[in-house]
């Protein structure tokens, strides 16, 4: 019997789901536990399996398609069964990528074909066309002949969602255009400035000459979108300033050192790296600030009682900030595997979309020590109220007492903070106290 | 229903007669020469003077419509004149003894008594007196044509401007007493005393009595005389105001000062005829009026036949009838036998009677009979009498010149100002009271205890978690009225509440309980089951300078009340030129679940008349809001509550109904539900059914609607509603009134010609099916249901998928319908 594949819902907040590639086809024959395709939410990407065995008997929705959860995607079963029950009613929102006219011309045909089909005979026969003032106006707008569309309204009339279900699925092209390109070799400049946003002859541009074809436009993957919309608007809506502070790092590196051996030794089940020591100072820190384990809401502050530490993880897709919930809770042991958890979640994609909403975590640490980086002002993850940039480590000279001076290693802390939720005293503290939590460093 | 008045069976039962007294008729018969010790020379001089000037200015009339032109000045009037040319002894003798507390409302044959009335006002006046009426009267605009140049004494002056100001309103000049929007048949001078004639046979019938009401309940001096004519004791309000006027408690249960008859008396000019029936002999039963009064009351209204003929008969009625009004035995009758030479109106042929006998009266003419009778008695000499006729045809001939001069007496310019009468048909005042003096109540407000218990009440229908409180904890609509009232009645002295069981029993929907207990008889009191005299008062009293809320229990009355509510009430503040204020608030209920003829919804009838401010509140926060700005105002509003849902506590005013004071605007509708696909326009109690269907739209369909409460009708702001359907192209409008001629039709059309380009459907109106209102068993067939709406967005507006109808609202069924007239 058929089943029909769903697109998964991943996390409350998630309402559509973006098919990225099919690993299968229509009429392949599947197993349970085969790839079919994978999906991207707003925040990470999943894979979806086969939940039974089977041909994968049709495909719904293209790659690129924009697919709300729990729509069927396609319909697994034995050949020759009928799958158009499980047929998703409406057409998929066109996605921005699908520019192919090829693609979404047969569409609208389709559609005019199934409403035309409801159009009373009478209202055509003296060849006078019913369409509502709105509707007409929308058409007017979408540059679309309201003569060309069947009434979905009353006796026939063309009424304004007729219009809008055309525009959804009307040509992005202009014939003309789309004539003058193949003619011509001309590319189109971008947006089209026709009807509805179409690429019209005007719009087309001979390639650059200098340039010539030596670039590729790329399409921002979703992650990439969302990533500069909120580093963008943390810049533009909140005052950030960094602050520069460097710490002893003699005692966690001897730490480091030790727990390295332990765990070749297998004395401890858990390897902890510097940047956990740091973290750990960081979360022993914002229990003495609570202040600054906060969230900056405009007219009030939201101050955590727990520390819910987010990190910054550097994916193939992007920036991720998933965050350890609770982390006041762990020991140095239950942190560092919990953050290498979260960190590889979110580079293979399956983290929970819930772990990564900005809103989840109070604070968060970006370590870029391992890069070399000597000084940087990390970008608040708001509504957090700052964030720590935890540097590479220097020799640095230091009075190392009875007069004697020697080379220390020094770690760099940078610490952005929002100056509307903190002022540069209290900040000034906040990053002392890690600074102290490192140099005394204890289990 | 007053527990004070035992109703005893064997009292009942008994046996025996009712006795009446004898009526006077025609008993005077003293000769001028004998009452001169009753009058001074002047005093008769004046009576002759007052009846020529009358015989005069209506002559003069005559002449104009008959022939075009008096004494040699041409003028075309081509509006109304019914004169009384005949009748003058009987207006004179009426006015004679009134002073400028004394208030007169009159017919459309009022010329003679705005004359004799306005004649005798001049005279009680001192100049200092005059002057100010005549000055403050329009900043002087009528007193100015007849200033210029004048030089004799003020009241000369006082006299000229009486002339002149009802000419000039008599041919529609601005001039005029009221703008010339109220004319012949309506014109009126209150400063003298002068209330508004009323062109409806027996139109003032009611009117006058709500004015002596007025005068009584607020304490203030002098009686009311309503002058109607013979032919109107047939009309139904008439014998309404009578009723009122004559009720037992006035006598009875009214406490202290309050207690006694209303100052009230009804003159019937008597002049034989109706238009051309005969009402003795032919069109009336009662052989003289004056035995009406007998069917009245025990004191059979004091009713006396007076001969009209004779001016000093009838001053002796006035002096005796006064005497009756102080010591509050009022109401009182008064016949006076008259007779007009000339037709009901100038094309009138009078072929309904014989030269004969219009001679026969002409012989004993009251004017030259009254001459004779001075020259006669020394009092005067015949050449003294002809000087002063003389000196009235110029007197009326330079008045007359004046009067039609546009350039000194022009017509209201609505070519420069086109709304100047848009502007004049709702005075738009905010008053907290209309008297500035301490209110009659019983306790302070405080201690009444339906407002102590209210104190107990949620004000918000649900709890923190969302659930309702039980209906006896809700602040419910029936509260909220009764706190808007409650709060006026303790502001403002003149407000008066009556109708049906308000009273003891608090109205028929527990609305007024809780006020008997705070306020007194003359306050709050249960009027006769008359619904004309209900409202007929109410606008008398309001007329006046009171404030009032009158009730009708069941909108299905207002046919009982129609002229009132339809002819009177919206008009005397436009036809008053502004000079009158009208601040009516009429409770209306609407009733369900009685049938035919207590379950209509009227509201749209009331919206077709100009003048009449229509709401309809349906929560508790608006009910209280939208009355406290209904009494604040100075307009009338017909104010429509729905039986269906006193007992509504508050569902969306956040906070729930404030405890305090506020108005919400009269015309600006509410969104109660926000939404964004299809706008639903629900007037009444049709709003929670509204709300209902926008569920079903949600639920199904995947629809959201935004339900918009109209709150009122008239006026109505409809940039809300144009706002909502720029957003959803969609319309639906839904009452309980029936559809064919409803209010909602009215909408849809205005809504179409301001939101045309806007709209994906026309808009489309869900009201009750043009049937008899059947049984509260079949209710559901006949008022819109939620379902009736969600099927006429099917049919008419946007096909939903999967959707079945049960109601036809397809074309060919609405053609049928229509054809067929159901």
């Amino acid at each position: 019997m058929a089943v029909p594949v769903i697109m998964p819902r991943q996390g409350q907040s998630v309402e559509t789901c973006i098919i990225g590639s099919w690993n299968k086809h229509k009429g392949d024959a599947v197993k349970k536990g085969d790839v079919l395709f994978s999906y991207e939410t707003d925040k990470a990407s999943f894979e979806e399996e086969a939940k039974e065995d089977g041909m994968l008997l049709d495909i719904f929705f293209n790659e690129g398609d924009e697919v709300p959860v729990l729509v069927n995607v396609a319909v697994i079963g034995n050949p020759g069964e009928d799958v158009e029950a499980f047929r998703p009613g409406g057409v998929a929102v066109a996605s921005p990528a699908s520019v192919e006219e090829q693609k979404s011309e047969p569409v609208v045909e389709k559609v005019l074909e199934t409403s035309a089909a409801t159009v009373s005979q009478s209202q055509r026969e003296d060849g006078r066309v019913f369409a509502s003032p709105r509707a007409k106006g929308s058409a007017e707008k979408n540059g679309i002949d309201v003569a060309k569309l069947a009434g979905s309204g009353p006796e026939g009339r063309v009424i304004e969602r007729d219009v809008e279900m055309a525009a959804q699925t009307m040509p992005r092209m202009t014939s003309l255009a789309k004539e003058m390109i193949k003619q011509e070799e001309l590319v189109s400049k971008g947006e089209g400035t026709g009807l509805g946003g179409r690429v019209s002859s005007a719009d087309l541009v001979t390639p650059n000459q200098v340039y010539a074809q030596d670039f590729e436009l790329q399409k921002l993957s979703n992650i990439r979108k969302l990533i500069a919309k909120a580093m963008h608007a943390s810049l533009q809506n909140s005052a950030q300033l960094t602050h520069h502070m460097g710490a002893d790092a003699r005692k966690v590196l001897e730490l480091r050192k030790k727990f390295k051996k332990d765990f070749e030794a297998g004395k401890v089940s858990q390897n902890v790296t510097i940047n956990d020591f740091v973290c750990m100072a960081v979360i022993r820190a914002l229990k003495k600030f609570p202040q600054v384990n906060s969230h900056f809401l405009g007219d009030q502050m939201r101050i955590f009682n727990k520390v819910h530490l987010g990190l910054a993880v550097d994916t193939e897709r992007g920036l991720m900030v998933p965050v350890v919930r609770n982390a006041d809770d762990l020991s140095i042991e239950g942190l560092a595997s919990q953050l290498k958890a979260v960190a590889e979640q979110s580079r293979k994609g399956s983290i929970n979309p819930e772990l990564l909403n900005p809103e989840a975590a109070s604070f968060t640490v970006s370590n870029l020590g391992n890069y070399g980086v000597e000084v940087f002002t990390p970008v608040i993850n708001l509504p957090q109220s700052a964030i720590l940039g935890v540097c590479t480590v220097v020799p640095r000279p230091a009075d190392l007492g009875g007069g004697v001076y020697g080379f220390v290693p020094y770690m760099g802390l940078s610490l952005t903070y929002d100056h509307r939720a903190l002022d540069g005293g209290e900040a000034t503290l906040f990053l002392k106290e890690i600074k102290l939590q490192i140099e005394n460093f204890e289990l | 229903m007053p527990k004070t008045q035992f109703i005893d069976p064997v009292e009942v039962r008994n046996s025996g007669f009712i006795e009446f007294s004898p009526i006077p008729v025609n008993q005077y018969n003293k000769s001028v020469e004998e009452e001169r010790s009753n009058f001074s020379d002047k005093e008769l001089l004046y009576i002759f003077r007052d009846m020529a000037i009358i015989r005069e200015f209506e002559t003069m009339i005559n002449l104009i419509k008959t022939t075009g032109e008096y004494q040699g000045v041409p003028y075309n009037h081509p509006g109304p004149a019914h004169l009384s040319i005949g009748q003058e002894a009987a207006a004179v003798g009426m006015a004679f003894t009134l002073d400028i507390n004394d208030f007169i409302f009159g017919s459309h044959r009022s010329h003679g008594e705005i004359l004799a009335k306005g004649l005798s006002a001049i005279e009680k006046l001192d100049d200092a007196s005059l002057k100010k009426v005549m000055e403050e009267h329009f900043n002087g605009e009528t007193l100015k044509p007849v200033i210029e140049g004048h030089t004799g004494s003020t009241k000369e002056l006082a006299i000229k401007f009486l002339l002149y100001g009802t000419l000039a309103e008599m041919f529609a000049r601005k001039t005029g007493f009221n703008r010339g929007l109220g004319g012949s048949m309506h014109a009126f001078f209150t400063p003298f005393g002068v209330y508004p004639n009323n062109a409806i046979v027996g139109g003032s019938g009611d009117i006058a009595v709500g004015a002596a009401l007025y005068k009584k309940v607020n304490r203030k001096k002098g009686l009311v005389v309503a002058n109607l004519g013979d032919a109107s004791m047939a009309c139904g309000p008439v014998w309404e105001g009578l009723t009122f006027a004559a009720m037992d408690q006035f006598k009875e249960l009214w406490k202290g000062d309050m207690k006694g008859g209303l100052p009230f008396i009804l003159n019937i000019n008597n002049n034989q005829y109706g238009m051309g029936g005969q009402t003795c002999g032919e069109t009336m039963g009662y052989n003289m009026a004056a035995r009406i009064g007998a069917g009245v009351n025990a004191e059979q209204m004091h009713a006396e036949r007076v001969d009209g003929f004779n001016p000093l008969a009838v001053i002796d009625a006035y002096r005796r009838k006064r005497k009756v009004i102080e010591d509050g035995k009022g109401p009182v009758l008064l016949e006076v036998m008259t007779y007009r030479y000339c037709g009901h109106s100038p094309s009138d042929a009078s072929s309904y009677r014989t030269k004969e006998e219009v001679e026969a009266w002409e012989e004993q003419d009251s004017i030259n009979w009254f001459g004779e009778e001075l020259v006669k008695a020394g009092v005067v000499s015949l050449t003294q009498l002809n000087n002063i006729k003389s000196e009235i045809t110029d007197l009326l001939v330079k008045t007359l010149k004046l009067a039609i001069d546009p350039a000194v007496s022009p017509v209201l310019d609505l070519e420069q100002n086109p709304e100047i009468i848009g502007d004049m048909m709702f005075s738009n005042g905010s008053i907290d009271k209309m008297e500035d003096r301490t209110p009659d109540v019983n306790h302070p407000m405080a201690e009444n205890p339906r407002v102590q218990a209210l104190t107990k009440k949620e004000r918000f229908m649900f709890d923190a978690e969302g659930k309702p409180f039980s209906k006896v904890k809700q602040f419910q609509i029936r509260d909220a009225i009764f706190e808007a009232v409650i709060d006026r009645f303790y502001k403002d002295p003149t407000l008066v509440a009556y109708g049906e069981e308000n009273r003891d029993w608090g109205g028929a929907y527990a609305v007024y309980r809780g006020l008997t207990e705070a306020l007194p008889y003359h306050r709050l009191f249960n009027s006769p089951i008359s619904e004309a005299s209900i409202i007929g008062t109410a606008i008398g009293y309001a007329m006046c300078g009171g404030r009032v809320i009158p009730e009708i229990m069941y909108c299905d009355f207002l046919g009982r009340c129609g002229d009132e509510i339809f002819n009177q009430l919206p008009k005397w503040q436009a036809m008053s030129g502004n000079v009158i204020k009208m601040p009516v608030v009429i409770r209306v209920s609407v009733g369900s679940k009685y049938g035919a003829q207590h379950s209509q919804d009227w509201s749209s009838l009331c919206t077709h008349i100009p003048g009449l401010k229509v709401v309809f509140p349906v929560t508790p926060y608006d009910a209280k809001g939208m009355m406290n700005a209904a009494l604040q105002g100075t307009d009338p509003v017909i104010f429509f509550e729905s039986q269906r849902i006193y007992d509504m506590g508050e569902k969306f005013h956040e906070g729930g109904v404030p405890e305090g004071y506020y108005e919400i605007p009269l015309g600006e509708p509410d969104i109660k539900k926000a939404g964004k696909d299809i706008t639903i326009v629900s007037i009444g109690a049709t709003l929670y059914r509204a709300l209902d269907a926008a569920k079903i739209l949600e639920e199904k369909y995947g629809l959201s609607a935004e339900v918009i409460d109209a709150r009122s009708l008239v006026p109505f702001n409809y940039e809300l509603v144009i706002e909502s359907i720029k957003k959803t192209g969609r319309v639906v409008l839904a009452s309980d009134a029936s559809s064919r001629g409803s209010y909602l039709k009215d909408m849809a059309n205005t809504i179409t010609e301001l939101a045309f380009d806007y709209l994906d459907a026309p808009p489309i109106v869900v009201g009750s099916r043009n049937w008899i209102t059947p049984a509260y068993e079949l209710e559901q067939y006949f008022f819109p249901q939620p379902e009736w709406i969600v099927d006429a967005i099917h049919e008419k507006i946007l096909p939903l998928p999967g959707h079945t109808v049960k109601n036809n609202f397809t074309t060919s069924e609405q053609i049928r319908r229509n054809k067929l007239g159901i």
